[in-house]
């Protein structure tokens, strides 16, 4: 088994009209065993941007720190707000910097450009290597599963409320075919006035 | 499992023959042209008679990578050398200071190498580094995985006090032996004949009418 | 200065702090995870007038194509790009640690930095490396000296050539280039065969796929023609999938105003 695969979990972001959308499943195990099912491995990093974290979970949570720490410092020296561009730069540098010995992490980087309020997503394997597309990103150990899910249901310019629903339903249909992901799911839709947080109904089994 | 990309992990090497024989007043280098990796061959006109300094080449056998890098390394220190005592570097110095390279990093090197020039002091001289980072000077050696098939052939066919286009024949007649059989070595066969002029390169083709198949502009041939 | 509670940025370089840790982890059993691979076809020509380089644009993590469209020729220098094949974190990086160096070069000669120039940093690089670093490269640029292809292995071994191909569907890019390559090709007849070697990539490697970029690199212009020729294009949908509003249910919602309210108060200042 692949070390990414000892916790479980999936995320999932996804481009809209003028916004973006970014998902969580809510499981931690290890191995086949469930934990608890509040660990959400999405964070709200800055007014307009969610950072979502796969893999093992002791460098999630390492990740993440680390990261808040560079943007902070950045923030700091800069006086201004970090876009999602350049965090998503430093993460990747920062997980290249981890070459020869890397982070189990695999990140999903959402948000609004906060001047232009143009939507961006862009996720990495872990040692760093960015891609931005213009539809949709995914990571997790139903990944597979939600390439499929979402190259048939997203479609370009989707309002917020469809963009709600189409990421949700990739979502829940990936990963009740997974037995390492699931057990609740949190979907966040970044709008440029408005962040909308809905917990999902799903499976818990 | 997704397809398999080896091609990363599969070093480069140069399979290769490569030879070099004294005669009065200079040398004669030969090398075929084949680098492969794995089966692949990668580059299949290659120069492997790379130049030292004015007067000094090496002909190049082992990992590519190894073998160019300690080149680089050694072309710039004789030239270096040269710049500091207004002196042409001699033969023997370009090639003790290959033995240097070979021998303290034999561990992490796979690197077989002819040193062969002229100088003011000794005329044209030929030495061998091999794999362990031994030195000797001989006047004819050979070298390379293509080298075992010619031992009984260069063994029978070299007399000492050859004149020059005698050595080149037999070079060329050895080299072309060795590419016939050895897989890992192919391609043309690249001459270098060194005199206290300089040096003058050859190239003999594999084809039946011993001349190149491009057309167009020759540029590239050299 | 340093404090406990806020350390300093750590340095520059690769970091090894988690190699022990990750070693244990690997001895337990679980399999190392697979880092994105270009598993590619790239390819670079000397034509009249200067080079050409192409590439596929498909990347792959294990059996799934994790980016449909990515670039893989980067950009060095104004007169220098260069394409990328192996791990793709890694010619990603190397790429633009190598394209700073010869910015910075540049500057410090007050000219055009020449082709052979990348090629040994790249090299010296690569070999330094000792193969750990998975980049295979196609250099490609034009310079004083004319135009030139270099190919750099991922031990730091370079060749230079009129004609090169890369990656692993570098055997099917060769064949057409054995085949119809000759000197002193036009431009059109250049971005046709490059685009045939990139093609023969895509639709018989595996790894390979999807479209076409070209560079064509001349003596004083550039021209970065991304996705030159779109060779698979994705099917129409028929129906439309949508899904009525209140499809997914929801346990609960909370809204965060992210309307910025400001407020400026005058302060009265004091005067003597």
């Amino acid at each position: 088994m692949s070390i990414l695969a000892y916790n479980g979990g999936c995320v999932v972001a996804m481009r809209g009209k003028d916004c973006v959308a970014i998902a969580t499943d809510h499981r931690f195990g290890v191995q086949a065993q469930t934990i608890s099912t509040d660990f959400k491995k999405v964070f709200h990093i800055a007014p307009r941007m969610f950072l979502g974290l796969t893999g093992l979970q002791t460098d999630i949570l390492t990740v993440r720190d680390r990261l808040m720490f560079r943007k902070n410092i950045y923030e700091t020296k800069e006086n201004r707000e970090m876009a999602p561009k350049p965090f998503s730069a430093m993460l990747s540098s920062f997980l290249y910097e981890h070459r020869f010995g890397p982070y189990f992490i695999e990140p999903v980087v959402a948000g609004l450009d906060p001047k232009t309020m143009k939507p961006f997503i862009c996720n990495m394997d872990l040692i760093g290597c960015p891609n931005e597309p213009d539809d949709f990103v995914v990571a997790g150990t139903c990944a597979e599963q939600l390439y499929g899910m979402c190259e048939t249901l997203w479609r370009p310019d989707l309002e917020p409320d469809q963009l709600f629903e189409v990421i949700s339903q990739s979502m829940v249909n990936a990963f009740d075919r997974d037995a390492m992901s699931g057990w609740g799911a949190t979907v966040y839709i970044i709008e440029k006035d408005k962040i909308t947080e809905r917990s999902l109904k799903t499976r818990m089994d | 499992m997704g397809p398999d990309f080896d091609f990363t992990d599969t070093p480069v090497s140069t399979g290769t023959t490569i030879m070099a024989v004294e005669f009065d007043g200079g040398v004669v280098i030969g090398a075929d042209s084949r680098t492969s990796s794995g089966a692949y061959v990668a580059n299949r006109v290659t120069d492997k008679l790379t130049q030292i300094s004015d007067k000094i080449y090496c002909c190049r056998s082992g990992s590519a990578a190894d073998t160019q890098a300690i080149a680089d390394i050694v072309a710039y220190s004789l030239n270096y050398h040269r710049n500091q005592t207004n002196k042409e570097p001699l033969v023997w110095e370009a090639a003790s200071e290959f033995r240097n390279f070979c021998y303290n990093y034999r561990d992490s090197l796979m690197a077989g190498i002819i040193v062969a020039g002229w100088d003011e002091e000794r005329g044209g001289q030929v030495y061998s580094v091999p794999l362990g980072g031994m030195l000797t000077h001989e006047a004819c050696t050979i070298g390379g995985s293509g080298s075992s098939y010619i031992y009984g052939f260069v063994k029978e066919h070299y007399r000492l006090g050859m004149e020059m286009e005698e050595c080149i024949d037999f070079v060329k007649k050895a080299v072309q032996h060795a590419i016939f059989h050895d897989g890992s070595s192919g391609g043309v066969v690249r001459i270098g004949i060194i005199t206290k002029d300089g040096i003058e390169r050859r190239l003999f083709f594999n084809t039946e009418s011993g001349q190149s198949k491009i057309e167009g502009s020759q540029s590239f041939l050299v | 200065m340093t404090l406990d509670s806020a350390p300093d940025v750590p340095r520059a370089g690769f970091n090894f702090d988690n190699c022990r840790r990750n070693a244990a982890l690997l001895q337990g059993g679980f399999k190392p995870p697979t880092t994105t691979k270009t598993g590619t076809t790239i390819v670079g020509i000397i034509y009249k007038d200067g080079v050409i380089l192409g590439a596929d644009t498909r990347a792959t993590e294990g059996p799934i194509v994790s980016d449909k469209n990515c670039a893989k020729i980067h950009y060095l220098a104004k007169n220098i790009y260069c394409c990328g094949a192996g791990t793709a974190a890694d010619t990603e990086m190397t790429t633009d640690l190598i394209s700073s160096q010869l910015e910075l070069h540049r500057l410090n000669t007050e000219r055009q930095v020449p082709v052979v120039c990348a090629n040994n940093i790249l090299k010296q690089m690569l070999f330094r490396y000792q193969g750990h670093i998975s980049a295979a490269l196609v250099l490609g640029g034009v310079d004083k000296n004319g135009p030139h292809i270099y190919s750099i292995h991922p031990h730091g071994s370079s060749d230079k050539l009129p004609y090169a191909t890369m990656g692993s569907g570098c055997l099917a890019a060769m064949t057409v280039f054995e085949s119809r390559w000759k000197p002193d090709l036009s431009e059109e007849e250049g971005k046709l065969l490059v685009r045939d070697a990139i093609a023969s990539g895509i639709f018989n490697d595996l790894g390979s796929g999807s479209n076409v970029d070209l560079c064509v690199i001349r003596k004083d212009s550039t021209e970065y023609l991304r996705n030159y020729e779109l060779a698979n294009k994705k099917g129409e949908r028929q129906i439309d999938y949508r899904f009525k509003k209140g499809t997914s249910a929801t346990l609960h919602t909370t809204i965060k105003d992210l309307l910025i309210t400001e407020k400026v108060q005058v302060v009265p200042m004091e005067v003597s």
